[in-house]
């Protein structure tokens, strides 16, 4: 039992201390608690009256008060109180540098803990189990079953998906054959037949791809990775360590946080994804160059990137897998493009725990021809599936148009075919400021009523995980950071309200397009989540009753949709038909791949 | 060492400058970056209020793919 006298060093604020008398009185010490707002000499005068081991003193730092503080610290010492007591300095901006530079015996700042003070008196190890240590990976699709709730939808969506499944049947891709010889390539060790599989790779492949992968000429802005870069990145991974860990979840029935990596350079993403941890980040998505959309195949290797997004090669990947955090979720997109089936299996072979795919979108917003996405697609999805990897539908055909109804109508079809397929999916309704909203006038009222519209018009329709993105503020946010993060914040707190599974979120330079994205900007929008998070915290935000027309609404043309969908042969024909999004709202099919569609048989 | 070195990617400066317009304000910004030895910045950000200025302006140090002194220096 230690002699402890708690003094609220401070004009206004002893809650601290309070708390921290209570603590120790509750383990058994004999505390005393100073009334707040004594004069110094008062204190030491009370102090020096009885024989305490500890002084624990609590105090804000302003102006001037370094210097007050360092002049108490000399009166304890004339009136002898140091002799038989340590004294201790509590308080938000104390360091345990600061606390030795005034004088006292220990400090304990804003990142200490109860415990931290408690084993400090008791002479004891704290127990403290670092946020980090307690990390489980997290399964987003664990508590669905993928029952469609709304039976008509659900019914459109069997016939969809069968017609598609049966119209995909017998038709193969380049992209499909370079998947299954890299999954050769992976198997093998026998140093011919890794050379044939290597040169029926390169015939697969358009030329700039095979100049890479065959005679090491990249195109402009590409070189790998330097041995020693890889070393001193260990090296460095090796020595620092995260302190203070901290959590942006202020209970764990929130979102888990998601943010892009896609600097160019591996190396850069892993040091922002390692401070994105400590800050409480759940998971990253891999976000690889829009040119590597247009060519047939993939170049291999450790590589980094000069330009916007990070090259997403089986190394790469695996690089970044391994520098991450066991229970950090990792997510490759795949979705558009010639190599959705080859970068779906190299995600899963390096260790990612999902993919992105979405047939609709990658067809209508990024660019690639629906027959080839679809075929390709659908053999994604069979990896996927063979993997137990699950895939996340981003809906970001919205911004360039399209009616929400549509897009949603799109991640169903998605849903049911993965459904089909074996493969868990999960739903990414976009939390936007899109066109198409912005035209007709849903959210100029507030942006609270039509994204949970969309939320609860999916719920209503399919039991399956909803995760918003892709970012959620798309189109709300400026180059400003505090309105940047604010926005962020704002959707952030409204997804938390809605009780979605995820959230994938900005950094505060988002919007500025003319260089990558810094850790300061994406520390500042992790820094306002987890404000919004606290600030919500099992509260909820509350929409007004326009949300019920906005989410009737959405399942009508829901409906209406599918029923115009169901009407073509397979889903590509629907899709350049307009039925997913028409020229008119701003979507153009695909032409990446156009008429590279095989009969396999 | 230069302190630089340890920018992990970019500078960012924050501020509000006096001016009498919005064309003034630009120029001042990019004076700014200057005369803080940044060299040339980019403007994020510029809001002319009719006092002056609120501007974000950014220098990166460090670009994806380019040899980082960090990496050196904080793994030795």
């Amino acid at each position: 039992m230690k002699r402890i006298l708690c003094v609220p060093f401070d004009p206004v604020h002893d809650v601290g201390i309070k708390l921290i008398r209570n603590t120790l009185a509750e383990r058994g010490h004999l505390t005393e608690l100073l009334p707040p707002d004594l004069s110094m000499e008062e204190i030491v005068k009370k102090a020096a009256a009885s024989t305490y081991d500890y002084i624990l003193i609590s105090r804000t730092l302003g102006y001037g008060v370094a210097e007050l503080l360092a002049r108490f610290n000399d009166l304890l010492d004339a009136a002898g109180v140091r002799k038989t007591a340590k004294i201790v300095i509590g308080g938000k901006p104390i360091t345990p540098e600061l606390a030795a530079e005034l004088g006292f015996d220990q400090g304990f700042g804003e990142h200490s803990s109860i415990d931290d003070i408690v084993a400090y008196i008791e002479g004891s190890a704290a127990n403290r189990t670092t946020i980090q240590q307690q990390r489980i990976k997290p399964d987003i699709t664990s508590q669905y079953f993928y029952s469609f709730r709304h039976k008509r939808i659900g019914e459109l969506l069997d016939v969809i998906a069968d017609k598609t499944l049966r119209w995909a049947e017998g038709k193969t891709t380049a992209g499909i054959e370079r998947s299954q010889i890299r999954e050769e390539l992976l198997a093998t060790t026998d140093p011919t037949r890794k050379k044939q599989l290597n040169d029926r790779y390169a015939s697969l492949c358009d030329p700039l791809i095979a100049d890479a992968n065959t005679k090491k000429i990249f195109p402009r802005g590409i070189r790998y990775i330097t041995d020693n870069e890889i070393e001193h990145l260990k090296l460095m991974l090796r020595q620092k360590q995260p302190t203070n860990q901290s959590s942006i979840r202020h209970h764990q029935r929130q979102p888990l946080i998601f943010k892009f990596l896609g600097s160019g350079c591996p190396i850069m993403d892993i040091l922002h994804a390692k401070i994105c941890e400590r800050y409480g980040v759940d998971g990253f998505l891999i976000v690889n160059p829009s040119w590597e959309a247009r060519y047939e195949g993939l170049i291999h290797g450790m590589l980094t990137h000069e330009n916007d997004g990070t090259i997403t090669s089986g190394e790469n990947i695996a690089l970044m897998r391994e520098a991450l955090h066991s229970a950090t979720l990792l997510t490759v997109r795949a979705h558009r493009g010639l190599n959705t089936p080859e970068t779906t299996l190299l995600a899963a072979h390096a260790g990612a725990d999902l993919t992105k795919i979405n047939l609709v979108y990658g067809s209508l917003g990024a660019g690639t021809d629906p027959e080839r996405l679809t075929v390709d697609g659908i053999h994604a999805i069979k990896i996927a599936a063979q993997h137990s990897m699950p895939f996340d539908i981003p809906g970001n055909d919205e911004l360039s148009g399209v009616p929400a109804a549509k897009s949603l109508a799109g991640l169903l079809i998605n849903v049911m075919l993965g459904k089909k397929l074996c493969a868990k999916s999960i739903l990414k309704p976009l939390f936007c400021y899109g066109p198409h909203i912005i035209l007709n006038g849903q959210m100029k009222q507030n942006f609270v009523d039509y994204n949970t519209a969309k939320i609860r018009a999916l719920r209503s329709i399919v039991d399956a995980p909803i995760w918003p993105g892709e970012p959620i503020a798309f189109m709300t946010q400026t180059e400003e950071r505090v309105q940047s993060a604010n926005e962020t914040a704002f959707h952030a707190a409204l997804a938390a309200s809605t009780g979605v599974d995820a959230i994938t979120i900005a950094s505060t330079d988002e919007a500025y397009s003319r260089g990558p994205i810094t850790i300061a900007s994406r520390i500042d929008s992790i820094r306002a989540v987890t404000d919004a998070f606290r600030f919500v915290g099992d509260a909820s935000l509350s929409p007004t009753s326009a949300t019920d027309s906005f989410t009737d609404d959405l399942v009508k043309n829901i409906q209406l949709t599918l029923e115009d969908v169901v009407r073509y042969n397979s889903l590509p024909e629907a899709i350049n038909a307009g039925a997913l999004g028409s020229k008119e709202d701003g979507a153009y099919p695909g032409t990446f791949g156009k008429g590279t569609v095989l009969n396999s048989k | 060492m230069s302190a630089l070195n340890n920018v992990i990617d970019a500078v960012d400066v924050e501020t509000y400058l006096l001016c009498n317009d919005a064309h003034d304000g630009h120029r001042l910004a990019l004076q700014l970056g200057n005369e803080m030895n940044l060299g040339n910045v980019d403007i994020m950000f510029e809001e002319y209020d009719g006092y002056g200025v609120r501007v974000r302006i950014r220098k990166y140090i460090h670009r994806p793919a380019q040899k980082y002194h960090w990496l050196e220096s904080e793994s030795q």
